[in-house]
Parts: structure tokens; sequence; C-alpha cells
């Protein structure tokens, strides 16, 4: 009678363990993108301020610059889904670098007070950014792992769990930040 | 960084005099320590024969000579080249400091303290016998930096019971880091996955002492270090690909034990020695180059990790 409470407790604990771990790694999963998203949205309130300091300089690159205004708006409207808030990210971290190239071309702004507390700022955030999505990618790894690992992934699949997507990392992230490069700018 | 040319050069222009008249001092407190040595081994010759004589067994008999004149030569020696090892840390390791960065001060009797040693959260054990020496502190460059030779142990039990063990000897800096944070990330070397491959990380995860474990990217890294923290995020922020990067570079360097901690705005980094740093060698000439240049190694290992790690560097926020 014991050995079949054993037996029994063994055949409930086991797939109630690996149950609670693969519902852990999804939510650890939510929430680092949580958090990207929430960085993402602090890149996107510098913006303006942003556009409002460089514009009185830059003359050529008026529609640069009202292509970064329109896409905020689109990345904080309502109802967007993640594919669109990282086709979003993605794009955003584009149009900055290039605003960023385009100063080289004003060196009153490059010098200005503000814009140099902004470029600082915003080097911190795309950091803190590229730390997140690094932390997602962690997790997705962890998380894929017990979707497709043996005994995880039978119970994965009564659970309806997909493998997820990777945050891409850009070649430019995974290269060493060059102080020189962002203090010459 | 200064190259050992410069240094080369900066012995032969500023250290030399220094060096010679110290060379001259040496000589006279060895000569002094040999007398003594021979007067005290002659007198344990002396206890010995009435022991001897006596009729007691040979070795009971010959331990008790050899310990007490052990420890009277020591206790001679060490009074006798107090001054010479003072004169020696006031003139050729302060100039060597200040060789490397003219904004450090140095202090040979002082050291970290214990709070602090405590405060970096790399070490779980609170040592109960703790002493250093030889703190340098000051600005090099853009960053505040301190450091000191600790050792630092815990004696457990007490009568025959009593045991020893060293919790860390070594170089221990603090510099201040130059991005903001307010997490807790704890770098340490990677002891369980490299004896036990998969399963040392599953130990590793297991780790309730020490928080989250922080799976990282670079698998250079990651073969040489474990890291704990407690926000995956920051402690990423924290360790850049580019940070890993020269963490991994440093080790290779020095070859030696390296923990790492970043705590409360600082870095704390401890560097595991066996042999007591920054001391000078009695029956050794000064006037050996490779002697004054391991001083000047173990200096700019420790002043250069402003440098190796790029701490320096000011581009975030943080000024």
């Amino acid at each position: 009678m014991v050995y079949i409470i054993i037996v029994l407790i063994v055949f409930l604990a086991i797939p109630a363990f690996i149950y609670n771990s693969l519902v852990g790694k999804k939510n650890q999963v939510l929430n680092v993108f949580g958090t990207i998203d929430a960085m993402l949205k602090k890149r996107y309130d510098l913006v303006p301020n942003l556009v409002a300091t460089v514009k009185g300089y830059m003359q050529h690159e008026r529609s640069l610059l009202s292509e970064v205004t329109e896409m905020r708006a689109k990345a904080l409207s309502e109802g967007i889904s993640d594919d669109q808030k990282v086709d979003f990210d993605n794009a955003m971290t584009k149009a900055l670098g290039r605003i960023m190239v385009a100063v080289e071309n004003y060196p009153d702004l490059k010098a200005s007070e503000n814009f140099m507390h902004l470029q600082r700022t915003l080097t911190e955030l795309e950091e803190q950014i590229s730390a997140a999505r690094r932390a997602y990618n962690a997790a997705v790894t962890d998380y894929n792992n017990a979707v497709e690992m043996f005994p995880t992934n039978i119970v994965a699949s009564m659970m309806n769990y997909r493998r997820r997507r990777f945050f891409e990392i850009s070649e430019k992230e995974r290269e060493s930040i060059d102080a020189g490069e962002h203090l010459r700018r | 960084m200064k190259t050992l040319a410069d240094f080369k050069e900066f012995c032969r222009t500023d250290l030399s005099a220094d060096l010679h008249a110290l060379e001259a001092r040496r000589r006279a407190v060895a000569q002094k320590l040999v007398y003594v040595g021979a007067g005290v081994a002659g007198l344990g010759a002396i206890a010995l024969f009435f022991i001897m004589q006596s009729g007691a067994p040979f070795f009971p008999g010959i331990m008790f000579p050899v310990i007490i004149g052990g420890a009277l030569f020591t206790f001679i020696a060490h009074l006798g080249s107090k001054g010479y090892v003072r004169e020696f840390k006031d003139t050729i390791i302060r100039k060597i400091v200040k060789f490397l960065d003219e904004n450090l001060d140095y202090f040979p009797h002082r050291c970290i303290g214990r709070s602090t040693f405590m405060a970096s959260q790399i070490f779980k054990t609170k040592p109960n016998r703790y002493k250093g020496d030889d703190y340098v502190c000051g600005r090099a460059g853009e960053t505040q930096i301190e450091f000191s030779e600790l050792n630092a142990e815990y004696e457990s039990g007490s009568g025959k019971n009593r045991s020893r063990r060293t919790v860390f000897k070594g170089l221990f800096f603090i510099g201040e880091f130059n991005k903001h944070f307010t997490c807790q990330t704890i770098v340490l070397p990677d002891t369980a996955e490299n004896l036990f491959g998969g399963f040392g990380k599953l130990f590793q995860s297991w780790n309730v002492l020490r928080g989250q474990l922080i799976k990282l990217e670079d698998p250079e890294f990651e073969r040489y270090f474990v890291v704990y923290g407690d926000d995956q995020i920051q402690a990423r922020y924290i360790l850049s690909t580019s940070l890993m990067e020269r963490i991994v570079d440093f080790k290779k360097k020095t070859g030696r034990r390296i923990y790492l901690s970043f705590v409360g705005s600082k870095v704390f980094v401890a560097i595991s020695f066996t042999k007591n740093l920054f001391e000078p060698k009695l029956f050794r000439t000064l006037l050996d180059f490779g002697l004054i240049e391991e001083y000047f190694e173990d200096l700019q290992l420790a002043v250069g990790i402003v440098e190796d790690l790029n701490l320096n560097t000011r581009i975030w926020s943080k000024q």
C-alpha cells in the first residue's frame, strides 16, 4: 500500500514539477520582454527632446526628423503586436543612428551642452536595451530548451507551448563599444 | 599606461641613487642578521650538547633548541629589519606608485577595511583574522581607485582542534564604476562547471547564498567565471560584451584567480597571490633589476585595472 502511495506521489510530483518549471520559464520570458518594452518607451520619450534640440541646426535632414517623429507616434499607439514593437524598435535604432551620423556635419550642435547630455542618455539607454535583449535571449534559450528536450517537451506540447523567436542582436551591438568614436562625435 | 621601457628609464634617472643608498643599508642589516644567526646557532648547539649529556632522547631533545632558536632569530630579524623595511617602502614603493600615477598616494601601514571587504559580497565567510598593508588611493584619470594587500583568514575551534583557512590573500582593488546601477553582480572563478561540466551549472543554479545565476553568452567568459546577481538585465548592462572580453583578457594576463563584484556603484576586484607583496628581500640585492621590476609589475597590475576594464570611459550619463 505504502509503495503504491509513493509511486502515485512520484507520478503526480514529476509532471507538477515540469509544469511549474515550464510556467516559470514562460513567465521569465514575458517579464524580460516587459522590461524591454518599458525601456523602448523610455527611449521613445527622448525622441521629441532630441528632435527639438537638433532641428534648429539640421536643415537638410527635415524628412529624417519627421520620419522619426511619425515612427514614435506609431510605436506608442494602442494595440500593436509584439512583432510590430520589435520592428519599430529596429527601425528606430537605425533612424537614431542616422541622426547621430548626420550630427557630424554640425559642429555647433555637437558641442552644445543639451545635445551632449541627450547623447549620453541615449547611449546609456541603448546599452540597457541591448542588455535587456541579451537577457531576453537567455530566457528564451532556457524556455526553448525546456520545450524541445525530453521529458519536458511532452508536458510542453500538452500545454501548447511553442518555440519562441530570439531577438536579433545586430552586428553593431556585438561589437565592443568604441568610446573614442562616441566622444569624437 | 607606463611601459617597462619607461620604468627602466625611470630607474636609471630617478631611482638609482635611492637604490644604491638602500643597498648599502640592506647589506649592513643582512650582515648583522648573519652574525645573529651564527650566534643563535652556536647557543643552540651548546644547549643541544647539554641536553644530550643529560640523557634526553635525541629527537625531542633536538626539537627544543631548534624551536626556541628559530623563534628567537625570527624575532630579532623582525626587529633588526623593521627600519630598513620602513625606509624601503617609504622611498622605493612610494616612488614607483608616484611614477605610475602622480595623483596616487601610498600608505605603507594602512589597508582596505574589513567592512569594505565584506561589503564587496565576494566572500561570504567573515574573516576573524584580518590584516593588510600597502594601501594606495587616489584618482587614476577619471576614476577614483584604492587598493591594498590583504590577508583574511578564518580560524575555528580551539586547542588541538584549532584550524585556520585562508578566505583571501592577495591584492584587493576598488574602483568607481563608470555606469549607474542599483543591483549586485558577483563574478567568481568557475570551479563547479570546470569540474562537473553541465552538472556544475545545475549545482551553481541551486546556490541559494548567491542569488540568481546569470548565464552569459560569451563562452570563453563562461569557461572562466560564474556570475550571480539580483537582476538579470542590469547584470548584462554592467557585463557588456566588451567588458566580458576585457575581464577574460585580464584573467589571462594575470594567470591568477580573479574575483569581481559590482556593488553600490563600485567595482571590486580581488586577485589571489600566495607571496607577500611589496616586501623587500633582505638577502637579495636591490641592484638586480628583476626584483625591482617585480614590484613595478605588481603595482601596475592594480593601477592598470582602470585601463584594463576601461573605467575611464565616460560615454554614459555618469560623469
